[in-house]
């Protein structure tokens, strides 16, 4: 029956799966040679009854008895262990290739670009990672052992079946290709209807994930009702699809359970009449109705099995979305083979990163958006430039410092780094030498030591120590129970923003980068830590190339050049004195800054 | 037990449904019995043997019109089969549905639960348990224990069934052969019992190393412009895989074990089958039974085997669901947010009054806040100064109840009320707080506005809007208002996310307002703007604001300066620009650049 279902699904997506599968082929070929050994053993087991019926219960004596326990012994213990070692490799093999995906996956996800992480939501893209995989190595070791043990039982009582009466063979194999159409039929409804149900499972668990991590938030708006009833929509959707599902699934299980039964009935008549004219014997066709009565079990298996495989199929369908998306910005093979990849790279080879940085004729529109953000645009910035980016909020800051950082390519024009195209060059190697502090600062759990050692693993404690009194952050860590071993907490929850942002600067200075991106890194900070750090800045960014984008204008009116955007435009650049001059708009927002004591607050 | 509270409402129709499993039993147990006794006893010769049919048999074929006459209308019988098999379609396609019906209510309602539990669990549970280990239990646990009850649950019904039919047919044949067959019950029961509690530990471990593992492929993500920037994906990749192969050598070392404990069952189970052909035969060559009833044994107590194996693996799959019910308790047992007995919802436009308030978040960590009193009078403008961590947001979560004031660590009152008195949802719908890390919900912008609204028109939405300098913007948006933000949709700067979270809190017009350095991330202008509108619509509410920037203060009624979780100064811009403190000295470094 597993041939016909296979028809419009191409083998549940197995072939897709073989680059995975290909490490556990032997161990699966062992698997599934024991497996069918042991279905064969299966069916020995009713010879052994038949044996003792015939020859002690039948003849009225034990002879042989002796002999007869101990071959059942044997056989039973060879079962046993048959199946000991089966479960244990299909173990081996599911988790084995669970790993791999998840592997695979993870890595896959550090190589994409960012592009990829701002279309899809964080809950949708652990899905794939945490659960699809273990749905698919399920399917290929427990799932494929249910099929191999029951398809097995099953040819081979349908061999036996014909040996014995092809007649009566027929009226159960007629059946198969009903089966089939109706199981065909099912099949594709069920698919469609568990899509849908995957998709609502996987928007409760964002629900789940919005409730939880935007707790300050709903507690604070009190708007718990509301996010509980939106909730409990989503819930009762899930109810109402599953038990549409199940009246598919159960009608399918149903059929096809009844269609065996009449198969039974069917040969039971018949056979029973040619019992009666002597064309049959009747211990034939008594084998040959246990035989086809032991077939229902097996059957019910084999259909029960495939649809939890069709289920699956939408989890491989989703994971190899994930694994076959490229990378907006890649690396070519050229450049991979001299710089080395992601994992493996070719430290050997990396040039010195001095910090030339030049746009050339560079056009770029985010690939969402359908409005170029930037057009042919030019700028040197020889290495040791400091540039503030100023600008409102939203005016499209960041982009340039995206384009820098190659975490986003340009639509037309080129980067070039030291004079090279940036695409000559590896990712990796541009990112070992970024400094870059983010907006809204992000830690990972775990020690502050091992936080700011991020981004150089093998820094000593005078060095954080260092780093850290450099931006004014000795005292966070001294006030810390345990200093530069207390615990961050998740998302570093247990530290204020201020904190955060001053560990995440602490971070970057410590890595020691050619290139340094500042992008609000001190939104959260108090002005006298704000000041010492303005200090810091001024030392840290002597010989480095700088960005800073900024709101408090004061912080960069030393800046080497200041570029102004405006709706995401850059209209004007210059020195500070330059644009003051000009009294465009970094005038407007300069002289507002400061001009605000005559503007009565609320 | 908590499962039970979960099943209100599904109880109902999981009986209905059970009683529809056992009928289905019984139906599948008939039919190949039918045809089964029809060969052995009807049409074989053997049946000619004296002896060789039990006495109900005979009975039962003597009922049904004699051999002779089964014999030679076997279409009767197939009819028979067929009809049973009907039924038996019938009632398996029943039991499937109102299976299905029961077990999505069932787990229904235990989403609901736990996520209406989760909601009304205090701020402090929030910040001590894992996002990632939480929907860990909120999801895969709530699946484990809904295959529990909806699958496991039957497939125990209709072994004790199997079992209780089966035994029951072979004491009626032979007392001493039963016996013997069904000490073999109790042996595998207790042994997978014994063994389930043994496994318990490592399903438990295992579980806590998915969450550990889950938790760090979800900071991955979401801090993946860090680890990028950095150039540290071999670093994450290193460490992933680390803890995957950890992982996943638990899960294997445990398969081993759960391997070994089926293969014993699968022993146990192939002994019980040869002890009882080899003293059916014995019996049956001593003439203690009958040939007939040693065919009838022997087929029971097949009957029996499959259901007592069943029994093992259906009791260790218990052992999984038991650990998924402890989790489930975990989050249901932990105490929600509760108001005072005879919680009050006073007017809030009163003075607001802090009365040596100290405030540690940890047993072992410092106080953030310490012996801070102040008072803010209804109606007026506060800043609030302070340097990085020097408690300025606690002190608000504090007046927002998100961290509840321990006994004996000071009061704070609205009017003379002692907040603690004050009903949590009255108090936090006065309180608008805008949060200095504003959190975006998944929909669109207007759906956030509106959020806490009660059911805006879009004149009211964009009223906020505008006076959070954030019309023009969402304006300039291809879908304007329509824009889908949060987990899925556009990703916004952090000053739109502040401005956003701005509109949020205007819609209900909040007596008291809050401003948690909500201003950072917007660049001055707007800044500007925004305090300009707001003055404009404040009305006569209480303003808190905290900030960094001296210009966004200096105009405030009163200005309080923090300093490492102490008061330092109170007093308005002037009055504090007098004295020789934090403020002047900050004053004196903002003030520099013009």
């Amino acid at each position: 029956m597993k041939e016909e279902n296979n028809v419009k699904l191409p083998f549940f997506g197995i072939p897709k799966l073989y680059t995975y599968i290909k490490p556990y082929l032997p161990k699966i070929i062992l698997m599934v040679s024991l497996g069918v050994i042991s279905s064969l053993f299966d069916s020995v087991f009713p010879i052994f009854n038949r044996f003792a019926l015939d020859n002690f219960v039948a003849k009225k004596t034990l002879e042989g008895l002796p002999l007869f326990i101990v071959l059942y012994f044997v056989i039973l213990i060879i079962q046993v262990v048959d199946n000991y070692v089966t479960c244990d490799l299909c173990g081996q093999v599911e988790m084995g290739m669970d790993r791999d995906l998840r592997n695979a996956s993870f890595n896959h996800l550090q190589e994409l670009s960012f592009d990829y992480f701002n279309r899809n939501n964080v809950g949708y893209i652990h899905a794939r990672v945490m659960s699809d995989t273990g749905k698919i190595g399920v399917m290929v070791s427990w799932r494929m052992m249910d099929i191999i043990w029951n398809g097995a039982y099953i040819v081979w009582v349908l061999v036996m079946m014909l040996v014995m009466n092809v007649r009566l063979a027929a009226f159960v194999i007629v059946m198969v290709p009903v089966a089939a159409v109706i199981a065909m039929y099912f099949q594709k409804k069920l698919l469609v209807l568990n899509r849908k149900i995957r998709e609502i499972n996987s928007t409760i668990t964002g629900n789940f994930n919005e409730g939880i991590t935007g707790a300050k938030a709903i507690k604070s708006l009190v708007v718990e009702d509301k996010i509980k009833e939106d909730f409990e929509k989503d819930t009762e959707k899930m109810r109402r699809e599953s038990v549409h599902s199940t009246h598919y699934s159960a009608l399918f299980t149903s059929l096809i359970t009844m269609l065996s039964s009449f198969a039974l009935a069917l040969v039971l008549w018949k056979g029973g009449n040619l019992t009666e004219s002597g064309i049959i014997q009747i211990g034939t066709l008594s084998v040959f109705l246990s035989y086809a009565l032991g077939l229902l079990e097996p059957v019910q298996n084999v259909i029960v099995t495939i649809s939890e495989m069709i289920a699956v199929q939408v989890n491989v369908e989703r994971l190899f979305r994930l694994l076959e998306t490229e990378s907006d910005v890649s690396d070519s093979i050229e450049v991979i083979e001299k710089y080395g990849d992601t994992f493996n790279p070719k430290k050997e080879n990396w040039e010195p990163l001095i910090g030339d940085i030049e746009f050339k004729d560079v056009s770029f529109k985010y690939p969402d958006g359908d409005e170029y953000v930037l057009e042919n645009f030019n700028l040197k910035v020889p290495k040791g430039t400091n540039v503030a980016i100023v600008g409102e909020t939203g005016a499209g800051k960041s982009t340039l410092v995206n384009l820098v950082c190659r975490f986003f390519k340009p639509t037309k024009g080129q980067v070039l780094i030291d004079g090279k195209d940036a695409a000559l060059r590896s990712q990796l190697w541009l990112h070992s030498n970024l400094g870059y502090v983010l907006q809204t600062p992000h830690l990972f759990s775990g020690s502050v030591r091992d936080n700011l050692k991020y981004g150089k693993p093998d820094a000593t404690d005078e060095e954080i120590m260092g780093a850290l009194r450099l931006v004014s952050a000795e005292d966070i860590v001294k006030k810390m129970e345990k200093g530069l071993d207390s615990d961050v907490g998740e998302d570093g929850d247990m530290l204020s923003t201020g904190e955060k942002q001053l560990l995440s600067f602490a971070r970057a200075i410590l890595a020691d980068p050619r290139i340094l991106i500042l992008d609000e890194a001190t939104s959260s900070i108090d002005t006298v830590t704000e000041r010492a750090i303005q200090d810091a800045i001024v030392t840290v960014t002597k010989g480095r190339t700088s960005f800073v984008i900024a709101h408090r204008l004061s912080t960069i009116v030393d800046a080497d050049i200041i570029l102004v955007v405006r709706d995401g435009k850059i209209t004007e650049r210059g020195k500070h004195a330059e644009l003051m001059k000009q009294k465009g708009y970094y005038y407007e927002l300069f002289t507002r800054q400061f001009d605000e004591r005559s503007f009565s607050l609320i | 037990m908590i499962i039970l509270y979960f099943l209100e409402g599904s109880l109902l129709i999981f009986l209905i449904s059970v009683i529809f499993s056992v009928i289905v039993t019984f139906l599948d147990m008939i039919g190949p019995k039918i045809i089964q006794y029809t060969i052995d006893f009807c049409i074989a010769d053997t049946a000619l043997n004296e002896g060789s049919v039990p006495a109900y048999m005979e009975r039962l074929i003597e009922k049904a019109g004699g051999r002779v006459f089964l014999k030679e209308n076997l279409v009767y019988v197939a009819a028979a089969v067929i009809t049973v098999a009907l039924l038996a379609a019938l009632c398996r396609y029943l039991l499937k549905l109102t299976n299905s019906i029961a077990a999505e209510r069932f787990v229904r309602r235990m989403r609901d639960k736990l996520f209406e539990h989760i909601m009304e669990l205090p701020f402090s549970w929030h910040s001590e348990n894992h996002t990632g280990d939480i929907i860990q239990r909120c999801t895969s646990d709530v699946d484990t224990i809904k295959m529990f009850v909806s699958e496991q649950l039957h497939s125990l019904v209709r072994t004790v069934i199997r079992i209780v039919v089966a035994v029951y047919f072979m004491i009626g044949i032979n007392k001493t052969m039963t016996l013997i067959s069904a000490v073999f019950i109790p042996v595998i029961v207790l042994y997978s019992c014994f063994f389930h509690n043994k496994i318990r530990v490592g399903f438990e471990q295992a579980d806590s190393e998915e969450g550990r593992l889950s938790s760090t492929a979800q900071e991955n993500l979401t801090g993946v412009r860090v680890v990028r920037a950095f150039g540290r994906e071999k670093y994450e990749r290193d460490r992933f895989e680390k803890q995957n192969s950890h992982y996943t050598d638990l899960w294997i070392r445990l398969i081993k074990i759960l391997a070994a404990f089926w293969a014993s069952n699968d022993l146990i189970s192939g002994l019980q089958v040869m002890i009882i052909t080899v003293v059916g035969a014995v019996f049956c060559v001593k003439d203690t039974i009958t040939v007939g009833e040693y065919i009838a044994f022997v087929s029971y107590n097949a009957m029996l085997t499959w259901p007592v194996r069943a029994l093992g693996r259906i009791i260790s799959e218990m052992s999984k669901a038991r650990v998924s019910i402890d989790r489930i308790a975990y989050i249901m047992n932990s105490e929600v947010e509760k108001d005072a007995e005879n919680a009050v919802e006073p007017d809030m436009n009163r003075d607001i009054r802090f009365e040596n308030v100290s405030y540690r978040y940890d047993e072992g960590l410092s106080e953030v806040v310490e012996n801070v009193s102040f008072t803010i009078k209804a109606g007026t403008t506060v800043g609030i100064l302070g340097g990085t961590g020097s408690g300025k947001s606690t002190l608000m979560y504090l007046l927002d109840r998100l961290y509840k004031l321990p006994e004996g660590c000071g009061k704070i009152y609205i009017g003379d009320t002692d907040i603690a008195d004050i009903k949590a949802s009255h108090l936090r719908k006065n309180i608008g707080l805008v949060l200095q890390e504003p959190f975006l919900f998944s929909g669109t912008l207007s759906e956030n506005i509106g959020i806490a609204g009660n059911n805006p028109n879009m004149k009211e939405i964009r009223e906020a809007a505008k006076i959070a300098a954030l019309d023009d913007t969402i304006l300039s948006f291809n879908k304007g208002y329509d824009t889908y933000v949060g987990e899925r949709g556009v990703t916004l700067s952090g000053g739109q996310k502040q401005r956003t979270a701005i509109a949020q809190m205007l819609m209900s017009k909040p007596p008291i307002m809050v401003f948690d350095d909500s201003l950072s991330a917007v660049d001055t202008e707007t800044d500007m703007k925004i305090r300009k509108a707001l003055s404009e619509n404040a009305g006569n509410s209480t303003v808190i604001i905290i900030s960094h920037r001296i210009t966004t203060l200096m105009h405030a009624d009163n200005i309080i300066v923090l300093d490492k979780g102490r008061v330092a100064q109170i007093g308005n811009h002037d009055k504090l620009l007098e004295q020789d403190g934090i403020y002047k000295k900050i004053y004196d470094i903002q003030m520099q650049g013009i």
